[in-house]
């Protein structure tokens, strides 16, 4: 428990530094955006309470705000992205996963935890950028830019779980 | 009754969901009515201070074109001086001089204009909404709707000023509106950017018979009271779309490079509060 705890927090401030400082800067081909920061509510225990998840994604949501200057648009994206998680993971996984279990791989095998990875990922994105585009609208654009950043950010949440294999998990140690 | 108040316990995740929800969109529309809130943005002490951390390192990176910069710019005020030294020996060799005149500076109105220095802590180009923050705030004189410039050209207007930040809204903003004109033909209209390309802003509101070429320079108009007339703002790209078959639309190649902004200067106009003060009255009594 206090493992997890201490995880989380190694885990928001290693991530959202991350975002903020670099990922918030690249703006590939004009088109994608990286959000990595979304990692850290996708490697939560399979078990957490929803509440707790809710509120960890309003707040991580919220911090990513106020350093773009996008008040309520990431908070908003991240809450859905929440809520939507363990239905995602009985759909994908199914239920036999147990509790104190963190998302990956070897825990869903490669099919399912890349199906898990892509939904949570399109859906935080496809909310994001709708109420982003609320003020504006080209469609064709945007999908492009939906299509770009959903890549992007699977391809480095990819690299993070690849650096992330030596580091013992709370339910191994 | 306990079945009711089993299931709201159990579902208690779903009223938090749609709570936050609430306030999140609470948020995006504050946002968008007031344009910026203090509380969450970068002009916020916490962010502000992170930014100017990382801010201040860029800034390193930066150096050597911005020397580059300088040192061209130098060169060009160099010539500038130069050249009116020239022009003015020459006139006064031209010139009877009678010593005997005081020139009554009675009706020689002030440059109502000053500037501020700033360097730029945080900025965004690959947003929709793009928002520049400067490390000058209240306490040094900045206040809302003053005009920013860097050496090439306009940047945008300041929105929101804590005391020792303000943040800037610029031209790569769609709520940015800058009123701006052709300098070879005097044709004026309205620049706004439409999100996709930091390059490039269109000049919108031109009537069909605008006379103009590639290349063109477009200037301020100097109408509203938050840049004097004729600054730069950038060059006549091609013709643009139009969505309205009355108006011609204009592509223009903005001056300012946004992506290496660093070193940027708000203008201070002495005059601005009278000038909004009289227009209004006049909307007033219209």
């Amino acid at each position: 428990m206090i493992n997890n705890v201490l995880r989380v927090a190694i885990y928001c401030l290693v991530f959202l530094s991350i975002q903020v400082l670099v990922l918030n800067n690249i703006h590939f081909l004009r088109l994608a955006t990286p959000f990595l920061y979304v990692y850290i509510l996708l490697k939560m225990p399979v078990g957490t309470q929803p509440v707790r998840l809710l509120l960890l994604a309003f707040f991580t949501g919220l911090v990513v705000d106020s350093f773009t200057n996008t008040a309520g648009m990431h908070a908003a994206a991240c809450c859905l992205a929440a809520f939507a998680r363990n239905p995602l993971i009985n759909l994908l996984a199914g239920k036999d996963i147990p509790a104190e279990g963190i998302p990956s791989a070897a825990l869903f095998g490669k099919g399912a935890f890349l199906r898990y990875t892509l939904g949570f990922v399109m859906l935080h994105h496809i909310a994001l950028f709708l109420i982003e585009s609320l003020t504006l609208f080209d469609p064709l654009y945007l999908v492009f830019r939906i299509l770009g950043s959903i890549c992007l950010t699977t391809l480095l949440i990819y690299l993070a779980e690849a650096f992330n294999l030596h580091i013992p998990t709370s339910n191994e140690s | 009754m306990r079945k009711l108040l089993d299931f709201i316990v159990g579902k208690r995740h779903w009223f938090l969901f749609l709570l936050l929800e609430v306030i999140a969109f609470a948020l995006v529309y504050r946002n968008n009515a007031y344009q910026r809130n203090v509380m969450l943005s970068s002009a916020n002490v916490v962010t502000g201070h992170l930014s100017s951390l990382s801010g201040s390192v860029m800034a390193y990176l930066n150096l050597r074109e911005l020397n580059h910069e300088l040192t061209e710019r130098n060169g060009a005020l160099e010539m500038e001086v130069l050249r009116l030294q020239d022009q003015l020996e020459v006139l006064a060799a031209d010139t009877a001089a009678f010593h005997g005149y005081i020139p009554d500076t009675a009706h020689l109105s002030a440059f109502p204009y000053s500037f501020i220095s700033a360097e730029v802590v945080s900025n965004s180009v690959s947003r929709l909404s793009n928002y520049i923050t400067l490390n000058r705030g209240a306490l040094d004189g900045v206040a809302q709707d003053m005009g920013v410039v860097s050496d090439r050209g306009v940047v945008g207007i300041v929105s929101t000023v804590s005391d020792h930040y303000a943040v800037v809204i610029p031209l790569l903003n769609p709520k940015s509106r800058l009123s701006c004109k052709l300098l070879r033909s005097r044709f004026f209209g309205t620049l706004a950017w439409d999100g996709r390309d930091v390059r490039f802003a269109s000049l919108e509101e031109l009537p069909r018979h605008v006379e103009f070429a590639e290349g063109d320079t477009v200037v301020t108009s100097g109408y509203s009271a938050v840049f004097p007339a004729g600054l730069m703002v950038g060059t006549v790209e091609r013709l643009g779309k139009q969505d309205d078959n009355n108006f011609y639309a204009l592509d223009i190649r903005l001056a300012t490079d946004f992506a290496t902004l660093s070193n940027v200067r708000v203008i201070r106009n002495y005059t601005q509060a009278e000038h909004r003060l009289i227009q209004q009255e006049a909307s007033e009594n219209d």
